[in-house]
């Protein structure tokens, strides 16, 4: 049984006014300044917990390509579950971290993490997901109306992100195709070759 | 697969542009071509080339001062809303400096990722690179970024007081390669009154008879000759009587005591190019100022140093390079894999000790070390076309020398023997043709 959480618009209301540090770029590679790592150790702390260096090496990261978007989501996450209502919740260290991770970065794969905070539909998807994963329903919703409102709004962004996504591949599919015809290697006229 | 048509190749073709060709072709000297190509280009093709050009002319590089060019948020904000490999991440970041660095493998790693999903398929075509880091690639471009080269190395000939002027029934360049296989070709450059436009392979495997190389040069009279430092080396080996306005070398360092030779020999400039196929022309050597001086107004250059951190002016590291011509393959902060230092002199921004591959040091007899810049300072004076110096473990050096520069062998002796003292040199004559990889070290902290 899933238990009672807080009001939803305490969450999305938090969301929307994310402080510009937990917007910061995650730091890989060289670049960006935030250090997704230590910010979840804080959070765990401020839940009573320890985080061990091996649970937190995921959220360690050196390629941009994978790893920048769900960083940068899940450093929005720690904001939002650093909520003083989430932290006086009991809730247990394993599944904070599993949010932190997993979902980040299924939620990640395909929208940009900004978007979480900026669009009120996203910032209602990342508050119902994060209430959901950790086994509570918004304050006056039972289950299954929680259940319908999440899969309402996640679903249909899933398609989308299903549709464009497949567009991309069949895109990527075109321009190796195009690269390797035999008119593009004849090539064009260049004053000097390289 | 369907095979090009010549109306594919030369769209605007007039008769007097098929009777150049003709000529190219059919002239009793003239090399057999291997391969077919063209411009490719269409009249709205050649007017946008005719407004890039004006463009070109009147702009100014950027100053690199340390703040990004004006231009760089809107082409971030385009690339991130319209390349796939930068959508996958997300947003754009507030700060430039954020941006992650790409490098030539993640390009290789697949380039389709990083053709904007808004650009047209139909006229894509490509340039193939084989390159010194193992990632061979196709780069994708387009006829009009082909002939944008035109507008860079009209800009680099300013500087010398140059400009093009021939047209109709007149050979505009020859492109020279000396390779066993070489991409060779005629055509015709219509932004320039048709005129002929001929890539041949000095090597003697393409002629009916070697003597055919000079007198087919000379009948072409070329305003301009393209080439690179292997290609002009066998050049001056030809009796060729030849009066181009300037010698344009690319892909590789050009020594000065070549470029000495060349200049003599053919009375005029040469041009030494800093050109890559990701990004076209970037830069061109000027002597005066040391320093190869950057040439397009919409690429932001930086210096980088192992970690992505840009470094201050004057300061050795890594040319990354952001924005570029090639509306194909827009780059954010590519890694070029070439090093130098950015450096302002007498208003101009210029790369001083531009040299591809990451630096090498050499241990010296006396134990000291010196790096492969001061290496090729100390080989300069000689008209070398390539060569490649590798320090074994034991500290011995092993030096590769073009079969044809073995006349140069005593002198690169004793210039090694200054700079580094008595070590124990092999010298080995190599016949192949290939651009070699400069310098390598198997000596403990060579690479630090």
């Amino acid at each position: 049984m899933p238990r009672q959480g807080p009001l939803l618009e305490r969450l999305t209301h938090r969301l929307a006014e994310t402080p510009p540090d937990f917007l910061d770029e995650p730091a890989i590679g060289g670049q960006g300044a935030a250090v997704v790592a230590a910010v979840v150790h804080d959070l765990l702390r401020l839940h009573g917990h320890a985080a061990s260096r091996e649970a937190l090496k995921r959220f360690e990261a050196r390629d941009a390509t994978t790893d920048r978007n769900r960083l940068a989501l899940a450093l929005i996450a720690c904001w939002l579950l650093a909520d003083d209502w989430f932290v006086s919740a009991s809730i247990d260290g394993g599944a904070l971290l599993q949010f932190l991770g997993e979902e980040s970065a299924i939620l990640a794969a395909m929208t940009p993490a900004p978007r979480f905070v900026h669009d009120p539909d996203r910032r209602e998807e990342l508050a119902r997901t994060c209430l959901a994963r950790l086994d509570f329903v918004p304050e006056g919703e039972t289950g299954a109306q929680a259940n319908d409102r999440l899969s309402s709004i996640s679903g249909a962004e899933r398609q989308r992100l299903l549709a464009a996504s497949r567009e991309m591949e069949a895109r990527a599919h075109a321009v190796r195709e195009a690269l390797v015809k035999k008119a593009a290697e004849e090539s064009a006229d260049k004053w000097s070759r390289e | 697969m369907t095979e090009p048509t010549d109306e594919d190749r030369y769209p605007t073709l007039s008769e007097g542009g098929r009777r150049m060709l003709d000529w190219l072709r059919e002239h009793p000297s003239a090399p057999v071509f291997r391969n077919r190509s063209g411009n490719r280009l269409r009249g709205t093709d050649i007017a946008a080339l005719m407004l890039f050009d004006d463009e070109v002319t009147h702009a100014k590089p950027h100053r690199h001062d340390e703040l990004e060019p004006a231009w760089c948020s809107d082409f971030v904000a385009e690339v991130f809303d319209h390349v796939p490999y930068y959508r996958a991440m997300g947003l754009p970041p507030r700060r430039f400096t954020d941006l992650p660095v790409v490098s030539r493998a993640d390009l290789s790693a697949d380039i389709a990722r990083f053709v904007p999903d808004n650009i047209p398929l139909e006229r894509l075509i490509n340039f193939r690179t084989t390159g010194t880091t193992g990632h061979p690639l196709l780069i994708p471009s387009h006829p009009q970024v082909a002939g944008r080269y035109l507008s860079f190395h009209k800009r680099a000939l300013s500087r010398h007081g140059i400009v093009p002027t021939h047209g109709s029934g007149q050979v505009g360049v020859v492109l020279l390669g000396h390779q066993r296989r070489c991409f060779t070709y005629v055509s015709v450059t219509p932004t320039m009154g048709e005129s002929g436009l001929v890539k041949l392979n000095l090597h003697p495997v393409d002629w009916r008879d070697p003597v055919d190389r000079s007198l087919y040069l000379e009948a072409l009279d070329a305003e301009f000759i393209a080439g690179d430092p292997i290609s002009f080396a066998e050049l001056l080996r030809l009796p060729a009587r030849l009066r181009p306005r300037a010698l344009m070398s690319v892909s590789m360092a050009l020594s000065t005591g070549l470029r000495k030779a060349l200049e003599e020999r053919y009375g005029c400039p040469v041009l030494d190019l800093y050109s890559m196929n990701e990004v076209g022309p970037v830069a061109v050597y000027d002597a005066k100022l040391g320093g190869h001086v950057l040439l397009q107004h919409r690429l932001f250059v930086e210096v980088l140093d192992d970690a992505g951190h840009r470094v201050a002016d004057g300061t050795r590291g890594e040319i990354a390079v952001t924005g570029g011509f090639n509306f194909c393959l827009p780059l954010l902060r590519y890694r070029t894999g070439d090093f130098a230092a950015l450096e302002r002199r007498e208003g101009e921004v210029v790369l001083r000790g531009l040299a591809g591959r990451a630096p090498v040091r050499f241990r010296t007899a006396p134990g000291a070390w010196v790096n492969n810049i001061d290496v090729t300072h100390a080989v300069d004076h000689l008209p070398l076309s390539h060569y490649a110096l590798n320090q074994r473990a034991d500290g011995s050096l092993h030096f590769l020398l073009s079969r044809r520069d073995a006349s140069h062998a005593e002198p690169i002796r004793s210039a090694l023997a200054s700079l580094m003292g008595e070590l124990a040199l092999t010298i080995e004559l190599v016949d192949g043709d290939d651009k070699t990889v400069q310098y390598r070290s198997d000596v403990d902290e060579a690479h630090a």
